[in-house]
């Protein structure tokens, strides 16, 4: 019995292990395991070349021959086309090929037919290849796998490498463009063709290192593979290649991949370009409206983030316009609404002209900030340090200053005491619902400002990044356009009360709202506080000390000073001695809080769980120590006040199959702390040109090759694409 | 300063004219295939212009390569040969696997090569200088080239329309057995150029 268990389990082995033939290696795998029908899911033929051989693309070259799959599938799976993987550009130059070398997994979409039934299947394939080193070999081996069809769809263990190849492969959807035109009577069986990028779709400032294209094949011509780099100084190239015709007439049209290198990155875009005889308009002309970007990074199709060629400035501004709206409703800005409807609430009955004022008044001091905020901005750039969105959250002063105002207003919302701007005391109840002052309505639209800078929108973050890049008044105008696409409802609905009609009716439950509302509120201070815990450490008790005899301040003004009716000049005294008494106590003397610590210098780990990856802290002796031993680095400029930051860290840094390719590539991780603007990290951010954080480098494991440079936005894809060419 | 000058000047009038020489020298159809001499797996010298007169088969080979081995161990090109010799076809193998390969025959592997693979061609030159591949820029193996009896290329490409390594090589269409049957027919070559296929020539570095 247990030899019949151990010629079983043998047995499976076999089946298990992936068929090996000649000097590649193949076996299936899939995307995901379960899959529910009515799935697509891939599948990966995954080859694994021993060292100096390789197998080829879909166009081989100049020689060689295709990787072809055969599927033999259950009824009800249907196999799509295969997805190629860039291929690298084979020697020797006489007979160049397209090909891989080591490894590669062809891509194929599987369909799961909607009423296929539920249990496991038998997906079979015979691949066969040729692959070559000195000699030439064809090779074949039948792969099989598994798929159980269930109620649920699940990623397999092999999902990230899918993830990874598929990042390889070359996208359709680009936002660049490219034209193809003769260069020249056709000599003969050969003719020159251009190919060349249309300068207003891209950026000026971009450096490719190497573009090329590669063709797909066809019966009767063939561009052939030797590259002639016409200008390559901008993302408006050109470069020429030689087709020769075999048959037919002059190929109309020509598809393939145009290969764009930066650093070690390369990305594809799926290209089908009619040949014309004649050059396009303009294709002499370098863009000169081009947004100007940093030189070393990746253009946003390139990585497949959110697209950021050259746009019109009026289509910039549209953007901050409705970035400035959505930031309405972003969890930072929320608790002020609720101070705008109240005052709503209370105008709707008031003098309409007064209710205008108010919100152009509310307009007025969002403005104002705003213009306040470019100024600061334009200041930091032309004293030569980067300026970034919600910098001031960087220092720590500011965060105290925005805690304590914060929690005041939380206290006023929970009716501890009353605001008496503009000398109108509010009073209790109804005080807030009667009118409000101008300057009450400039405080709110200062509020608003302040507290929606960490948080960034849709469309604002495509027309900040825009601006950062800009020149002074573009900025002055952009931030105005952000402004006016924040104060826009209120000031629409001050101009026009009667669409308010649907809020109901001043009354008691205003009171209760207000303080439902406080609550919001305290939220913001909390978080705030949090962010000035990361400046002060343990000290930060102080500031919450500090927070409690101003909360406590607070209430004696507001019940001894404002609705008491003995001895107000006492309680207004105990109000000052409290307020100066623990200013000067907790937050001068105690927290010392115009001198925030420095980040510890301990290089200790960083770790934020016990299985996460293993941070150290970043200082440029620490790569080049990591260098020096051969190992890739991942750097991560990061602030806790950054979001973006915090959503690329979850999302597709701290993910398990990143942790996973760190700990195989034994690469070392590095955290740059950037929350504080520590000036260590402003110059290295200036070095790669980088307004603010977030920005991720990637060092590959050669000392010599420069860092890669990846976009804002990251996909798991983009990082193990990454480490992957790190390891080359 | 002037002499580096100089020396550049004729370093570039001598690359320009050596650019010239070959573009001349290029092989083209329809335009006259260029001349060669070359020796044989037997000592013997072959000149490309003695065959004047007859319709000429060159074929790149290296029977390593799994497309040549195919073509051979199918026992198809063989028998092309022999069918084409019949007709007065002259068939000449080039090898330009260079001497470094493990594919590269010594003339005396070559010729039990020959006699073991039943081998019918009029020669089999040893080109592991790669001169002759060069001059034909020949890319694969298999590549072939038909020459009319005036020594003109008519053809240039492929063996056939099968580039697989696997199957018999008489189901496909063979362009060179095309190419002749219309030059003795009198007719005009339909196919004059296809995409050659298979492995690439093992030239010296």
């Amino acid at each position: 019995m247990r030899r019949i268990g151990t010629i079983l389990a043998g047995l499976f082995c076999l089946a298990a292990l992936a068929a090996h033939a000649a000097h590649t290696q193949v076996q299936l795998i899939l995307s995901a395991d379960p899959a529910q029908p009515g799935d697509t899911i891939w599948v990966g033929v995954d080859m694994k070349m021993e060292p100096d051989w390789h197998t080829y693309w879909k166009n081989p070259g100049a020689a060689g021959l295709a990787t072809k799959i055969e599927w033999d599938l259950p009824p009800g799976v249907t196999a799509g086309e295969i997805q190629w993987p860039l291929p690298e550009k084979l020697p020797p130059v006489e007979v160049t090929t397209y090909g891989y070398n080591d490894e590669v997994v062809l891509l194929v979409p599987l369909k799961l037919d909607a009423d296929l039934p539920r249990g496991p299947l038998d997906l079979k394939a015979k691949v066969s290849w040729l692959e070559c080193k000195e000699q030439c070999v064809p090779g074949s081996a039948e792969v099989a796998a598994t798929l159980n069809v269930g109620t649920e769809t699940k990623p397999s263990d092999d999902a990230a490498t899918i993830e990874l190849w598929k990042s390889k492969t070359p996208q359709t959807n680009n936002g660049l463009s490219f034209s193809a035109w003769w260069a020249k009577p056709p000599d003969g069986d050969t003719r020159s063709l251009f190919i060349g990028s249309q300068p207003k779709k891209t950026d000026k400032n971009l450096k490719y290192d190497a573009v090329d294209f590669f063709p797909y094949a066809s019966d009767d011509f063939e561009v052939q593979a030797a590259t002639e780099i016409l200008s390559a100084d901008s993302a408006n190239f050109r470069l020429s290649k030689v087709v020769k015709k075999y048959s037919g007439d002059w190929p109309k049209e020509i598809s393939g991949v145009m290969v764009m290198e930066i650093g070690n990155l390369r990305t594809g875009f799926e290209v089908k370009l009619p040949v014309s005889d004649q050059a396009p308009v303009g294709a002499q002309a370098p863009g000169s409206e081009a947004v100007s970007a940093a030189p070393t990074t990746l253009p946003a199709a390139i990585a497949a983030a959110p697209a950021l060629p050259a746009q019109p400035l009026w289509r910039m501004l549209l953007y901050a316009f409705i970035g400035g709206l959505i930031l309405n409703i972003m969890p930072c800005v929320l608790p002020v609404i609720a101070l705008k409807i109240l005052g709503f609430v209370g105008e709707s009955r008031s003098d309409p002209r007064h209710v205008r004022t108010l919100g152009l008044v509310y307009a007025l001091g969002v403005l104002v900030s705003f213009l306040a905020l470019a100024a600061v901005i334009i200041g930091v750039k032309a004293a030569g340090r980067h300026a970034g969105w919600g910098m001031q959250f960087g220092s720590p002063v500011f965060v105290v200053c925005l805690t304590t105002l914060v929690t005041l207003v939380a206290l006023n919302l929970f009716g501890v005491f009353e605001v008496t701007l503009g000398g109108r005391a509010l009073g209790t109840a109804g005080g807030l619902a009667s009118k409000h002052g101008a300057p009450g309505a400039f405080f709110n639209g200062v509020l608003a400002t302040a507290l929606a800078t960490p948080c960034t929108a849709p469309f604002l973050s495509i027309a900040l990044g825009f601006a950062f890049a800009q020149k002074a008044p573009v900025i002055v105008l952009m931030f105005l356009a952000v402004g006016t696409g924040l104060a826009a409802p209120y000031v629409a609905l001050s101009w026009n009360p009667a669409w308010l009609k649907f809020l109901p009716k001043p009354g008691a439950w205003m009171e209760k709202f207000k303080i439902a509302m406080g609550f919001p509120m305290l939220a913001t201070a909390v978080w705030l506080f949090d962010l000035a815990a990361g400046s002060y450490g343990k000290s930060v008790l102080w500031l919450g000390i500090f927070l409690v005899i101003v909360a406590f301040a607070a209430w004696i003004f507001g019940e001894f000073v404002q609705r008491g009716r003995a001895r107000k000049g006492l309680a207004l005294v105990i109000v000052l001695i409290l307020l100066v008494g623990g200013y000067a106590f907790a937050l001068e003397n105690q927290l010392q809080w115009r001198q925030p610590m420095t980040a510890p210098d301990a290089t200790g780990s960083l770790k934020e769980s016990a299985d996460g990856i293993d941070w150290q802290r970043w200082s440029p002796e620490a790569v080049a120590a990591a260098q020096a031993a051969g190992q890739p680095v991942l750097v991560d400029f990061t602030a806790d006040w950054c979001l973006t930051c915090q959503v690329n860290k979850k999302t597709s840094i701290e993910i398990p199959a990143v942790r996973a390719r760190l700990k195989s590539l034994n690469a070392v991780a590095l955290l740059g702390d950037y929350t504080r603007f520590p000036d260590n990290i402003t110059t290295e951010l200036n070095r790669f040109n980088r307004a603010g954080v977030p920005l991720v480098l990637i060092y590959p494991k050669d000392p010599a090759a420069s860092p890669m440079v990846l976009p804002e936005i990251l996909t798991p894809g983009i990082v193990l694409a990454a480490l992957d060419r790190a390891n080359r | 300063m002037r002499l580096i000058i100089t020396f550049m000047k004729t370093t570039l009038a001598l690359f320009t004219a050596l650019t010239l020489a070959s573009a001349a020298l290029a092989v083209e159809v329809g335009k006259p295939a260029p001349d060669f001499t070359g020796t044989d797996i037997n000592g013997k010298t072959i000149k490309l212009s003695d065959y004047k007169g007859k319709i000429v088969v060159i074929e790149s080979y290296n029977s390593d390569c799994p497309f040549c081995h195919n073509q051979y161990a199918t026992g198809a090109t063989q028998d092309l040969q022999k069918e084409l010799a019949a007709k007065g076809v002259v068939w000449l193998m080039v090898n330009s696997v260079n001497p470094n390969n493990f594919s590269h025959r010594t003339p005396e592997q070559a010729r039990q090569e020959w006699t073991s693979e039943k081998i019918a061609a009029t020669a089999w030159i040893d080109d592991s200088s790669g001169a002759i591949g060069h001059l034909y820029d020949m890319k694969t193996t298999p590549h072939t080239f038909v020459i009319d009896k005036n020594g003109v290329l008519v053809y240039d490409g492929a063996m056939d329309n099968q580039p697989d390594p696997s199957h018999d090589p008489r189901t496909a269409r063979n362009y060179v057995r095309e190419a002749v049957d219309a030059l003795l027919a009198g007719k005009p070559v339909e196919v004059s150029q296809t995409k050659p296929y298979g492995c690439g020539v093992k030239y010296a570095d």
